[in-house]
């Protein structure tokens, strides 16, 4: 069953040189799987995120010919059915813990808040509820830090706490946006971990948005290669390294090796590419 | 823009040729943005036209500011005194005119002496951090904590009333402020690795601030200043309305109000005139400031 | 070309590095490996000048470096930043940027230099007159190398100059940095965490973990995966995944 049906997602801006068009016809099925979208800066991956939670804000203007998420039509629903179905059902990981979470409100409140707004509950089974999903994302001691204060955390616990805040209502789809760019080496594995746990126990469909191709290959099922607002490559995740496009086999030449004996690196011919497309 | 060479895609280029042909394209980027801005253009208008007529008020008032005759004291607006007279004859239309170049000799004196001196001790301070910003800044903390209007009239008690003290005393007052700012901007970039990068090619720290950390302050401060106009209007109306700014027969607004208040009740327009140029004034420099604000800080603005 | 002796640097009185020593020869290229709060970044930022707290010796060329830097340190001794977005002032062109050093330094022939540069480092001679917003990422890092290079210094060091960038133009830049090394015999010196780019760029690194220096190695060893250290091993064993 799909989950997530898009077809030709276009999002435009303004600008002082006409109308730009980031995203240009996306096209694209999501079933309770791991997606990945791998593009570079500008590729639209990140606009198509926002535009599938519908966070894009004008004078941007996001259309479709069809945009549905588990039978309910997106483009025409109104602000307010949005803002219920974001968070409930779907919810989406930011970049940066330390600019999505409020500074002056105690964690375990701010993951409480979501629950006060979608679910009736009171305020002890709300309390247990977010000691359960605190614990879900592997913090150790729940009951302490849910009296702690975003800033008194490392950036790794701080991005758990994000993840513990946007699985806390058990959404069916989840989108995360370069989880981990923010993170070190070792604390990135750990996150992406706890997401594909909660992928697999949950039965959520995950899409993850990243400009790390192997990062991408190793923890999704499917991946969409973006490259100017269109999809170039769709492949298998363990596909990746078979990949045909130009685009993808300039990107995964361009990635220095540890056992790097290369004396210049390939470099992507865009001229090329953008004729090829 | 009707010659060639100034055409809109010569100044939106991205690709400038000359230093010359890219400072012009981003002047015209910021008016063009500030054109989009109603209001800033009412502001922008209303400051537009007090410089003409301060410029040129003698030959715009219908008559003296200063003579009038006595058999005409006092006449309600006319067709041949738009704004009536005052007690002593005079067309307040013509003084109200005259009395423009008052104001914008104050508003501008004081915004030259107290926005680069607060520019430079904010940017100084916030710089060098340590204990050159805990002096700094204290000292510049003992005058924001005096009341404006009452320091400008110990100010002007001491050294005598005038035109020239009221705009002493003003300054004296409004520098702190500007010195608030341009810290607090300094201090979000002090650390930026771009300052790092030229302290690192051996450049003094004299040059630092005043050719890398100045400029960044400068926008805002405009801003402020602009937003400020107002309030000095207001307080060199109040020095003027206490007898302590402008002296008789000056015409300034101030001071006409307070001659004005004698007759309120049944003369009403002569206090009223002079209180709408003030209304207006002030409410012209307000706007364009909110306009410039929304243009020239880059904070709030989302780029895509 | 650069010897560092029993180096501690320390922040409002904690020590974050501890009597760190190792030297680089000339026209080398060396790493600094490790994760952030490693210290890589601030043994860095004591050779710059930038972080004051310091004990043991810095020697550039036989000279040893005291509190202040001079001239004729900043003339030997060059830095490329992380951010390309943060180390290029938001309101001065490339022009204006490039220009600096030579007005700090009281060097004539702005024009001719400025446009030589903007050669060497592979940017169009258009972008000369743009702001920072105008370029993309890439090509402000090529603004900020073309900085360091102004004042022709014979060292550079690079603070993670490619992280902040995309895949494929991180290739460029990676080359660009390899092809200048070879034209101008420069001597780097690299803080990074990401092994592979190491692979490319450096002759040896030194792995560092919570300010201790675990080791120094050839990439030799790095390629072949024989690092000494544990902790080395560790890099990168996660490195490969």
């Amino acid at each position: 069953m799909s989950l997530l049906h898009v077809e030709n997602l276009r999002v435009r801006f303004p600008t002082d040189h006409g109308e730009v068009e980031v995203v240009k016809g996306l096209t694209f099925d999501l079933g309770r799987e791991r997606l990945g979208i791998v593009g570079e800066s500008g590729s639209g991956k990140s606009m198509t995120g926002r535009a599938l939670m519908g966070l894009i804000a004008p004078p941007g203007r996001v259309t479709a010919d069809r945009l549905e998420f588990d039978g309910i039509d997106l483009r025409n629903l109104p602000e307010s059915g949005l803002r219920r179905l974001r968070g409930a059902r779907m919810s989406m990981v930011m970049q940066d813990p330390k600019f999505s979470l409020n500074p002056v409100i105690r964690i375990g409140e701010q993951i409480g808040e979501a629950l006060q707004f979608h679910r009736s509950m009171n305020a002890r089974a709300r309390k247990q509820a977010v000691l359960e999903v605190l614990e879900a994302v592997r913090i150790n001691e729940p009951e302490r830090v849910y009296r702690l204060f975003p800033h008194e955390v490392s950036g790794g616990m701080g991005q758990r706490v994000m993840i513990a805040m946007m699985v806390v209502l058990q959404p069916d789809l989840m989108i995360a946006d370069e989880p981990t760019s923010a993170l070190d080496v070792s604390v990135r594995a750990t996150v992406l971990e706890i997401l594909d746990d909660l992928v697999r126990r949950r039965g959520m469909g995950l899409i993850l948005i990243s400009h790390d191709l192997d990062m991408v290959a190793r923890w999704c099922d499917r991946i969409l290669v973006m490259y100017a607002g269109r999809v170039v490559e769709e492949c298998a995740a363990e596909k990746l390294h078979e990949a045909t496009h130009p685009y993808t086999r300039g990107l995964l030449a361009s990635v220095p090796q540890l056992n790097e004996t290369r004396r210049r690196l390939p470099v992507l011919d865009r001229a090329a590419i953008g004729a090829g497309t | 823009m009707s010659m060639a060479i100034f055409s809109r895609d010569w100044l939106l280029s991205e690709d400038p040729e000359t230093r010359a042909q890219a400072r012009l394209g981003q002047f015209y980027r910021l008016m063009r943005a500030l054109m989009r801005n109603p209001l800033a253009m009412v502001g922008l208008a209303i400051i537009v036209a007090l410089l003409v007529v301060a410029a040129f008020a003698p030959w715009i008032a219908p008559y003296s500011p200063l003579q009038g005759s006595l058999q005409n004291r006092l006449q309600p607006p006319s067709s041949a005194h738009w704004m009536g007279t005052d007690e002593l004859g005079r067309d307040i239309l013509s003084r109200v005119i005259h009395g423009s170049r008052i104001t914008l000799y104050i508003v501008l004196l004081v915004a030259v002496i107290s926005a680069p001196l607060g520019l430079i001790v904010g940017a100084v301070s916030g710089y060098f951090g340590g204990w050159v910003d805990k002096v700094l800044m204290g000292f510049t903390d003992i005058f924001l904590s005096m009341p404006r209007l009452i320091m400008a009239l110990a100010f002007v008690a001491a050294l005598g009333p005038g035109i020239e003290n009221a705009v002493i005393a003003i300054a004296i007052t409004a520098w702190p402020v500007y010195a608030r700012i341009a810290r607090a901007e300094t201090l979000t970039f002090r650390t930026a690795e771009f300052i790092s990068a030229v302290q690192m090619q051996g450049a003094s720290h004299a040059r630092v601030i005043w050719r890398h950390v100045i400029p960044l302050c400068l926008s805002s401060t405009i801003v402020r200043v602009t937003l400020d106009m107002a309030g000095i209007i207001l307080t060199a109306a109040g020095l003027g309305f206490l007898g302590l700014g402008a002296q008789p027969p000056l015409p300034e607004w101030g001071a006409m109000i307070s001659r004005g208040r004698a007759f309120i009740l049944d003369q009403w327009w002569v206090a009223t005139m002079p209180g709408f140029a003030i209304v207006i004034v002030s409410l012209g420099f307000c706007l364009f400031g909110d306009g410039l604000r929304d243009v020239l800080d880059p904070k709030g603005k989302v780029k895509v | 070309m650069i010897s560092i002796e029993n180096l501690t640097v320390s922040f409002g009185g904690t020590p974050v590095v501890h009597e760190v020593s190792f030297a680089v020869a000339q026209g080398e290229s060396f790493a600094l490996v490790g994760e952030s709060g490693s210290g890589k970044s601030t043994i860095l930022k004591a050779i710059a000048g930038q972080a004051h707290e310091w004990t043991g010796a810095i020697r550039i060329g036989g000279d040893a470096l005291g509190k202040r830097r001079d001239a004729a340190f900043v003339r030997r001794v060059q830095m490329v930043f992380q951010d390309p977005y943060g180390s290029l002032h938001p309101r001065r062109t490339v022009d204006d940027t490039l220009s600096e050093p030579l007005a700090v330094h009281r060097i004539k022939g702005h024009d001719a230099r400025v446009l030589a540069m903007l050669d060497a480092v592979g940017l169009s001679r258009r972008f000369r007159f743009r702001l920072p917003h105008q370029l993309s990422g890439g090509q402000r890092q090529r603004v900020a190398i073309a900085r360091a290079l102004m004042l022709e210094p014979e060292v550079l060091l690079l603070d993670e100059p490619t992280s902040a960038l995309d895949v494929s133009v991180q290739a460029e830049i990676l080359n660009l940095l390899a092809d200048l090394r070879e034209d101008r015999g420069l001597t780097y010196l690299l803080v990074t965490h990401d092994l592979p780019i190491v692979s490319f760029l450096c002759d040896r690194l030194g792995v560092l973990r919570a300010g201790r220096l675990e080791e120094v190695s050839d990439v030799a060893s790095l390629r072949a995966g024989h690092l000494d250290s544990a902790y080395g091993r560790e890099l990168v064993a996660r490195s490969s995944g």
